[in-house]
Order: C-alpha cells, then structure tokens, then sequence
C-alpha cells in the first residue's frame, strides 16, 4: 500500500542522499519493517514518526548498517550501502544517534567527540586537527565548559548533547536522530529543537523519530508515519496529523503522544529517564 | 591527544631506566640482581605487551604463552641452524604475530569472556600440539641449545631494551587516535562502530602488536636459558602470569604492568623456599581482593593514595546516571 | 582397527564417558545458565570433591560413591557462600570481573591443595576398581559403569526437580528470562545463590565420582574445566538439556578421534571443538556475537 503522493519538489533517486528501496527486515517471524520504499530530501528535517513498537529504530538500524535486511537496498550518498558495516556507513557520511544515550563512560566529553571526529567521514584527519574539530563542535552544541569532565558526570539533557555532538563530529552529510527528545523539560527541548534547525542551516540532511509531536510537526519539513512495520503516510505535517489512517493507528496510545510531549519519559525499555537541568 | 591521562609518573620512566640501565655498571657480578633484573624487565615488557589488547581494548587473553613459546622456539631453531640470536628476535617476534593473526580474526569476534575462554583453549591445545611435535621441538625431552657467550650483564640491558621498547609502544598507542579507538571499542563497540572505529581492524592490530613483542621476549628468553621445554614456555602458568601483572598491577594503565611484574617477582623470589607455585596462591588472593575492593589494581591504590582524580577501571562499571542503563551482564549485549 | 568390535567398543565407551562428563557439566551449565557467569572455579571444586572424597575414604574408608554424595550438601554451602562474598559483589561490573574474580579463587583452590595434598597423583582403590564386566564380547570396567549408572540417577533426579518443584521451575524462569523472572515475584538474587550452590555441589559430587575412574592431583581439572565448557558450548549454552546432547558429542569425537590421531593429542579434540563451537555455532552461541545480522 503506497503512502498518498506528496507535494514535494521531485527529489529524484539519484539527487536523494538517503534512499531506501523496498526494505524489508523480519525477526524470525516478526516482520519489524515491511516494504519500506522512500527518498530522503536532501537538506531537510524530516520526521519519523508512529507508535510504539512501528518499527522505526529498526529502519534506522538497517541504514546506519547494524543490522542487515532482509530485503530491499539501502542507498546513500551514491553507494548502495546495504550490508555495509557501520564504520562505513559512518565514514561514507551517515551517522546515527542512539534511543538511549550511551557516552563512552572513562572518556571525558572531549574525548567523547573526539572519538567521532578522529574517524569519522571525509579525509583522514590528524591527532591535533581531530581536537581541534572537537572543541569546534562542542562550541557549536554548547557544551564547550564541560569538555574536560568526564561524561559520566553529565544530566540527561548533557548527555543528549553529547550524542549530537559525537554524530556531528563525524562530519555527517546525514544524520539519523533517535528520540533526542525524550526525557527532556519543555526549555530543553526548546533548546534541542535550536541545535537541531542549526544543524540543518548547515546544510547537513536530517531525519529524526520522535514522539513529541508537536516538536515534530514544527520542526519537519516532511512527516513519514510508520505503523506495523509498514509506511501508512508521507507528506507535510499538516497532511499527516489530518490523514485518517495516521489518526486511527495512534488512537490506541492517543493521550500520551498527541499531548505534549513532556510525559514521554516512560520508556518501554525500562530505563528511568528523570529529566532535570 | 590524551589529555587528561599522561601523568608525570609516566615521565618518570625514562629516568628510571637510564638508573636501571648503569646497575650492571656497579655490580657487575652480582648474578642475582642480574637475573632478577631479567626476568622483571622481560615480565614488564610483556605485561606492557598483553595490556594493550588486555588494558586498552579490553580483551583479556589467557593464552598468550602460545606466543612467548613460538617466539622462543623460533629463535631456537634459528639458532640450530646457525643463525646469531639476536638476528632471530625481530623474526621470532613476526612468527608470534601472524600466528595471532591466525588465531585472531575469528576469536576477537567474540564478546569478553568468550574470547577469554577460548584463548584457554587456543594456548593449551598449542602446548600439546608442540609437545607432540618431538622432531620439531623436541617434545617432551625439550630443546637444548648452545652456550652463549653474552654475560648476564648483558642479558639484563637485553631485557631493559625490549621493556623500554615495550614501554614505549604502549604509551604511543595510549596516546594515539589508535588508541582512543580502542578505548572506544572497550567502552563500547557498537557506539565506536557507529561513530567510524573499525572495531575488527583494531582489535586485530593491537594483538597483533601484542604478539609480536612478546614473541621477541620468547626469542630472548630462549637465548638465555638454552633450554627449551612445551611445558615451560608453552604452559598456562606462563599465560596467567600476564594476566595477573597486568591486572593487580593495574589493568590498562602503563605504570600497572610495570609494578605488577617488579611486584610478582619480588613475591615469587621471596616465596621460593616455601614452595614452588605458592606466590600462585598469594596472586590468587590477590586477585580476588582487588576486583572486589579496587579494579584499578596497585597502579590504582597508588593513585588513590596519592589523591588523584578519579579514573575508572576498565573492568568495573561506572555507577549508573539517570538516563544510562547499567552495562549488560548477558554476553548478547544492548544494541 | 576398524573392525565392528572395535567400533563398538568404542561406542560402548564414548557413552559411559557421556554420562561422566554430563554429570561434570551441569554445574557449570546451572551457573551459566541462571547469572550468565562463567564458573572458572568449577575446576578447583571437581578437584577439592576428589580430595575431600580421598579423605573420606582414607579417614572412614568410605565408597567414593557414597564420598560423592556427602560432598553434595557440604558444596552446596561452600558455594552459596561463594556467591554471597563474592560473586555478588562483581555481578554488576562488566562479565569479564565475575570471571577473573572465579579464576582467581581457582588458583586459591589449586594452590591450597598443593600445600596440604602435594602434587603427587592421588587415586581411590576399591573392591571392585579392577573389576570388568563381561557383555556379550567386551569387557566393561565395573568402575565405569557405575559411575554411568550414578550419573544417570542424578541426572534424572535433577530432571524433576527442575520441572516439577517450584524452585526447578524457578530456576529454569530465571534461565530464560530474569527480567520477567523477577516480574513474577521470583527472587532472582536467592535463586542465583541457589544456583551456585546447586553448581557448586555438582562439581564436588563430579569430582568425587570422577575418582572411581581417574588418578588425580591439584592440576586436575584443568582440562575438564575447558571439556566441561565445551560441552555447555556444544549443547547451546542456555539450554539445560543440551548439556547430555553437547557431553554425547563430545564423548564420541574423542573417542574416535584417537582412531586416528595419537592419545596424547586426545585434549585438542576438546579444544578445538570448544574454539569452532565458540564461533561456528548457531543457537545460544550467536548471542557471543558482537554485531548481530
């Protein structure tokens, strides 16, 4: 079943940086992605969004090279990347945060991204060069006072920070943003959804799952909805929230996600995300 | 590109060995210093050698007698056939290295103790192998070689030479993008993955690094001791001395497998006329001690002692912070 | 060489072997299994379950058989209080600490036996040691049968416990998933204590067992500790049953395999299998895996 036609600028396959064609991912018998078939904007945010369980982290973990399909191409940046290991995937351009953050624990938060920027995409880059590049993003995502600290040390928000900033220390064309949201107070996320249009002025392609709609629907310039693995809807935020299947496939969890978003804290992971400045 | 890690105890390195270097100067027959030397600084150097993939990757090896042994018995039959010694080290040190090649690629893609585990297997099943290769190796009578002509003096510099050589390589890869990469893929594997490491390649290349060093010190030993035996340099007991330098010494930090092994052979000469393997014992308990009260082993009690910052142990866990989940316990691991 | 009678025989072996090894492996796979915690010290405890079993015998000239089975509730508490000291305390640290800690208390273990038993070989001698069986052409030992038949007792034994008492069932929930184990009001801290209580007695009776066929020293246990992994490896590590189908095979490719290799090769079967197991195999092993695909 094929999303409704979008009202887009025709971005081409070849003009897309990210391109998934046909992807299908199953578990044994669990189907998690079924006929994924899209092309990413090139420059723009676009959002991600669907219930829980929809199968969008699992979409991402097949791009970035974690996990392989069952079906379908992945194609990036001119290379069909499918079955690519993550370093190359990395390396090629692409990188991706994760749902929950996990910074390097004995590393300090310089440390942390200059792990990103001393392996990352485009040339090599030299011991002293990748420090330099680090505290330049590290300005940039406003965590430049901490960057001696170790980042164990760091509050929820920090850490999610953090998480950008190693992906961007990469050098990314595109970035994969996992749930950067969630757990977050309404000023943090305020302040997230700051960095994240910064990081779009820059040329730099996004896609972001989030839950906190209405920080989606501000932010995206396009909105894919994922239900059961499958792509229900594609297009502005506007013809998303009003599009009926969209409706329907959230009416189960209504409350918690068409709410602003501060009550995602819950996760069904189980981790404890208290969120506090 | 370390930063916050070199500290000035590292630096104080080079200054003890130049000291260490002039004891043959003053005491040039004085055999039991010379020997204990020997054996301190050849042990030094492969506690240096294990802990760059042990310490700084975080794959703990039981089995890298394999490599000490094919070094030794590399440089024996080199030797056999009419090679000076010392020509036969960088090759002894070659052999050990693609043999961790070999040995690597498939195994370093298990996950922790794994790994552990099969290098047991690995290490021992090397030992049979090499007792039943009588032609070869001589089996179970063992190897004898020629009498050298070098004194113990020299020995002693021999081995501070290889130690120094150790010493340094473990602090370049410390302090390098490799090394960071390494302590990322430590850390953990899939965030360094996702962030460009090439996880497979590094592990690779710190064992193999790891190999080679310590096949040199199977080269020099088997020079000194012109005797060569499977169950002496092919024996696990040789392996877990590695393990137990590097790990109460202080696992992945440079001064930790230098008093562990200064400190193991102190404990072992002094508990000699009890019996035999009973500074084994003492390590034992040792061991047990330190995981339970300080990961980071005497390199770390020092530093404790000497009121510095804080740097966790690459083998405990950080407490968990709000927003984190604990490392996993199950060997699958979080994705 | 290859002559049917031999073949059998060898079969004949292989199987009573089995037996043997599966008794030697449950402890370690009950440990594994419940906390995911490799049990280095499960050789020194096979091999402090022969001594104790060889003071029994010297001091009340008691049956290894019935030597084997007191050492069960004495192992059973020295175990459990294993885990409370300190297996515990490391649970929380990466796998590879729990490791190290059971690796060190096995150097303990071997070392302490040194210093009160000497490394000179030890062995049990009974009534019926020397004594064979004869069925149909082949000579069985009476030594070998018996552990065979012991073994297989308390293997079904266990067989009940685990699947008709709530405690088994207990213990096979938190095998399978502690998290929902613990969400069923289980008390996985207990049942880990349990568990290596149950694994800890194990290895004693193994051990004392194992003296009817095997001359022993401190070293022992050494090789069945890497036998007794690659028989959990082989039998899909959390798979409690497996650990007779992962004994069997291996039982039989050492048996066979020194049809044409040397005896004092026979070890390496072990290893190497453990090393291809460890990498090759699907089931449990592929969660050793880093990177999944």
């Amino acid at each position: 079943m094929s999303p409704p036609a979008a009202d887009f600028p025709a971005a081409t396959m070849t003009s897309s940086p990210l391109v998934l064609e046909h992807v299908t991912k199953r578990f044994g018998g669990l189907v998690a992605v079924e006929n994924v078939t899209v092309a990413v904007e090139p420059g723009k945010i676009t959002g991600l969004i669907g219930p829980n369980g929809a199968g969008k982290t699992t979409i991402f973990s097949v791009i970035s090279g974690h996990l392989a399909p069952t079906a379908g191409r992945v194609v990036a940046l001119g290379h069909d990347i499918t079955g690519w290991s993550p370093h190359a995937v990395c390396r090629l351009g692409l990188c991706v945060t994760h749902q929950i953050v996990r910074p390097f624990p004995d590393l300090s938060v310089l440390e942390n991204v200059m792990v990103g920027a001393g392996f990352g995409g485009g040339a090599r880059v030299a011991a002293g060069g990748a420090r330099r590049e680090a505290m330049a993003v590290l300005d940039f995502t406003g965590l430049a006072a901490r960057a001696g600290q170790p980042a164990s040390a760091l509050t929820l928000a920090q850490r999610k920070r953090l998480e950008i900033a190693r992906a961007l220390a990469t050098r990314p064309s595109v970035l994969l943003l996992d749930e950067v949201l969630a757990g977050l107070t309404p000023s943090e996320v305020a302040q997230a959804l700051t960095l994240v249009r910064e990081i779009c002025a820059r040329g730099i392609t996004i896609v972001m799952i989030e839950h906190v709609m209405h920080a989606v629907m501000n932010l995206s310039h396009r909105v894919l909805v994922l239900n059961y693995g499958r792509l229900i809807a594609d297009g502005t935020p506007a013809e998303v929230t009003a599009n009926r299947e969209v409706i329907e496939a959230y009416l189960g969890t209504a409350s918690d996600d068409m709410v602003a978003g501060e009550s995602a804290g819950r996760r069904s992971d189980g981790a404890e995300e208290t969120p506090h400045d | 590109m370390t930063a916050v890690r070199l500290s000035p105890a590292s630096a104080a390195a080079p200054a003890l060995g130049v000291v260490l270097a002039l004891v043959p100067l003053f005491a040039p027959h004085n055999i039991t210093v010379l020997n204990l030397g020997f054996f301190t600084f050849l042990y030094v150097a492969q506690g240096l050698a294990w802990n760059i993939l042990g310490g700084f990757a975080g794959y703990v090896s039981f089995g890298y007698a394999a490599f000490f042994g094919l070094g030794a018995y590399t440089t024996a039959l080199l030797w056999l056939h009419g090679w000076a010694p010392v020509l036969t080290f960088p090759l002894a040190g070659l052999c050990a290295a693609a043999f961790s090649l070999v040995v690597g690629v498939p195994t370093l893609r298990l996950i922790g103790p794994y790994f552990s585990i099969a290098t047991i297997g690995v290490g021992e099943a090397m030992r049979i192998l090499m007792l039943n290769l009588d032609n070869i190796t001589g089996g179970a009578s063992g190897l004898n070689l020629p009498t050298v002509v070098p004194s113990k003096g020299w020995f002693y510099l021999a081995a501070l030479v290889v130690a120094a050589v150790a010493y340094v390589t473990a602090v370049w890869v410390r302090g390098s993008r490799f090394g960071l990469g390494l302590a990322a893929l430590r850390m953990d594997p899939d965030a360094a993955e996702t962030l460009g490491v090439r996880t497979a390649l590094f592990k690779n290349v710190a064992h193999v690094i790891s190999a080679f060093l310590v096949g040199v010190c199977g080269g020099l030993f088997a020079m000194y001791f012109q005797y060569l035996h499977p169950d002496n340099v092919f024996s696990f007991t040789e392996s877990i001395s590695l393990v137990l330098i590097a790990l109460i010494g202080g696992i992945g930090t440079i001064w930790g497998p230098i008093l562990g092994a200064a400190v193991f052979f102190a404990v072992q000469d002094y508990l000699q006329t009890s019996y035999p393997t009973f500074h084994l014992l003492v390590y034992g308990v040792l061991l047990i001690v330190i995981l339970l009260f300080e990961p980071r082993g005497l390199a770390g009690l020092a530093a404790r002692i000497a009121g510095r910052r804080r740097v966790p142990a690459p083998i405990a866990v950080t407490p968990a912070a709000p927003g984190t989940v604990a490392p996993p316990s199950t060997p699958g691991g979080a994705s | 060489m290859f002559t049917a009678q031999n073949l059998i025989s060898i079969c004949i072996t292989s199987i009573l072997t089995a037996g043997l090894y599966a008794v030697m492996s449950y402890g370690l796979a009950i440990i594994y299994g419940v906390m995911k915690v490799i049990n280095l010290s499960n050789a020194g405890f096979l091999m402090l379950g022969a001594f104790m079993t060889l003071v029994y015998s010297q001091a009340w000239h008691l049956d290894p058989i019935a030597g084997a089975f007191l050492n069960m509730p004495i192992f059973f508490v020295v175990g459990w209080i294993v885990y409370v000291s300190l297996v515990r305390r490391v649970r929380q640290a990466l796998p590879i600490a729990s490791l190290l800690m059971l690796f060190g208390l096995w150097l303990v273990l071997q070392n302490v036996a040194l210093a009160v038993w000497g490394s000179e070989d030890q062995s049990i001698i009974t009534r019926y040691t020397y004594k064979a069986l004869a069925f149909f052409d082949y000579r069985i030992a009476v030594t070998r049968l018996v552990v065979f038949a012991v073994a297989l007792a308390v293997m079904a034994i266990l067989h009940v416990v685990l699947n008709h008492t709530y405690v088994g069932k207990a213990l096979r929930a938190t095998v399978q998933d502690p998290q929902a184990a613990l969400l069923a009001g289980i008390d996985t801290e207990r049942i880990s204590a349990l568990a290596f209580g149950i694994g800890t007695a194990f290895a004693g009776f193994a051990g004392g067992l194992m003296t009817l066929q095997f001359s022993f020293t401190p070293d022992f246990g050494a090789s069945f500790q890497l036998k007794s992994f690659t028989i959990i490896v082989l039998g899909g590590l959390e798979n409690l049953a497996g650990v007779t189908i992962g004994a069997a095979i291996l039982a039989f490719a050492e048996s066979f395999a020194v049809l044409f290799m040397r005896a004092s090769l026979q070890n390496v079967v072990a290893y190497a299998l453990l090393v291809i197991a460890l990498i090759v195999m699907p089931g449990g092993v592929a969660s050793m895996f880093g990177r999944r695909s």
